[in-house]
């Protein structure tokens, strides 16, 4: 199956937020009323009806100030954290195409995603007891269409292509600009790619992973504890047979002083 | 009279209630969260009326189990501390593993019960404070970096626990005949109590007897 990647070139991005109007509205995800807050940021944070924002952030390196825009929304890992801690099947699917997509019609409102999730994305309405994230647009994409952020997108800081497309313009763009591509970890890859601009580290900005992985708990949590529960419960059980077997039950004998009572 | 044909009370209603209470709880909460963490045991939700039905009861019967884990810890504490003796009955393993001449006398619980015991409190203490965390966390005011290891030690504890409870459960019925008895009708043979709880015995009734 074809596999998608969705390029954001934070150098070319000048926070117009065009891509979080366009997210809305395809989503029919109703507007925020938000306040000032000391930022450019607006809303502060993702939330359940806000599933991409532009983050600002200004950065002071080397005595000149950098003030770089990022659009943020769900990676789409390879090897989706939030699928695997969910225990509700079909209420986080990974796709083919490399979106990770939730259903709400499946979703229980558990919240083992949001704290699975390593880039902190999912977020959950306490009143539906449902989880949101952005899906790549997936009803659009298997149309043939583009996501509605990259469709909004007036720089072409946002462009969606095949996988090894946008790889290859990736690596170019990122040597062109002096800058690196995060993230950057080739056993955690994700259907989304940035290319920071020269002398910015995914460090430097708020709300990134520098380091991105399957968080080691998830793994023990679902790697370890989960099947033990019933190794654990089926060995005891078995010992339990064994012992029958070989030892016997331990029966209550009369004692022999009890005859002459 | 042989003391096979002699019944003595060795557990009060409160106890029995509180025993079975506990143990419903507990058990509803195991089937019911291993249909929730295991997608091939999907039977589980779908008799219970699907996955937020289960989450549902899975919460309330921990709100159960942890109400009744108090009342456990109140109702046993004092009969499951541990005494000096206790070491000497797990080094022999309780006689259970091998051959085994000089047991220490047990007074009512033996070292292995208090074990079991201690080990539902401390397992049932972590599994229903990370419970009640992933029920009611809110990710606005909590990092979700520490989130995810409260879901870890949640099924953490459940592997020790829910093993153990095996252990319990093939030592109060097949292990030892006549001991079932002892959580349904409250009542033993007396050779059991004998058996069993020797010291307990020998204070509760043997003075009586010598009276009478």
């Amino acid at each position: 199956m074809t596999e998608y990647i969705k390029l954001i070139d934070v150098t070319k991005c000048t926070g117009c937020r065009g891509c979080q109007v366009a997210c809305k509205q395809w989503n029919s995800l109703p507007a925020e009323q938000t306040t000032f807050t000391g930022s450019y940021q607006n809303p502060k944070d993702l939330s359940y009806n806000t599933w991409t924002i532009i983050r600002y952030d200004e950065i002071v390196k080397n005595g000149s100030l950098k003030f770089v825009m990022r659009h943020d929304a769900c990676m789409h890992c390879d090897w989706p954290a939030c699928a695997k801690a969910c225990p509700s099947p079909g209420a986080l699917v990974k796709m083919p195409e490399g979106a990770v997509v939730h259903n709400p019609q499946y979703c229980i409102g558990c919240k083992a995603c949001i704290a699975a999730c390593p880039f902190d994305i999912p977020r959950n309405n306490p009143e539906l007891e449902k989880m949101a994230k952005c899906t790549l647009c997936y009803d659009r994409i298997t149309e043939g269409k583009q996501p509605a952020c990259v469709t909004a997108c007036p720089t072409g800081c946002l462009t969606f292509g095949l996988k090894e497309d946008m790889l290859d313009k990736a690596h170019k763009r990122a040597e062109e600009v002096g800058g690196v591509i995060y993230p950057n970890n080739p056993k955690y890859e994700t259907h989304v790619l940035y290319i920071l601009p020269a002398g910015i580290q995914a460090s430097d900005l708020q709300h990134t992973n520098p380091k991105p992985s399957m968080p080691l708990s998830v793994l023990l949590w679902k790697n370890l504890f989960k099947p033990f529960t019933l190794i654990g419960m089926g060995a005891v059980i078995g010992g339990a047979f064994l012992h029958y077997l070989i030892k016997g039950p331990h029966e209550v004998h009369e004692e022999k002083k009890e005859g002459g009572e | 009279m042989a003391s096979h044909d002699i019944k003595v009370r060795v557990t009060d209603v409160e106890e029995r209630v509180a025993h079975w209470v506990l143990a419903a709880s507990c058990l509803f909460c195991v089937l019911s969260g291993v249909g929730l963490m295991f997608h091939s045991w999907s039977i589980i939700p779908t008799i219970l009326g699907g996955y937020y039905a289960t989450k549902l009861m899975h919460i309330y019967s921990g709100v159960v189990f942890a109400g009744m884990l108090v009342y456990s810890w109140y109702l046993w504490r004092k009969d499951c501390s541990f005494e000096p003796s206790d070491l000497d009955w797990v080094l022999k393993a309780g006689g259970y593993l091998w051959p085994v001449k000089d047991l220490p006398p047990v007074y009512k619980y033996n070292a292995g019960q208090k074990a079991f015991f201690w080990c539902l409190i401390v397992c049932g203490v972590i599994i229903v404070a990370t419970g009640l965390f992933m029920w009611l966390w809110s990710p606005a005011f909590f990092p979700n970096v520490l989130a995810r290891i409260v879901y870890m030690l949640h099924a953490g504890a459940v592997v020790v626990l829910a093993a153990f409870i095996m252990i319990h459960i093939y030592l109060g019925t097949a292990g030892n005949p006549g001991t079932v008895s002892a959580m349904i009708t409250g009542y033993v043979t007396k050779a059991w109590c004998k058996t069993h709880c020797p010291r307990w015995y020998a204070e509760r009734f043997e003075k009586s007897e010598q009276a009478s």
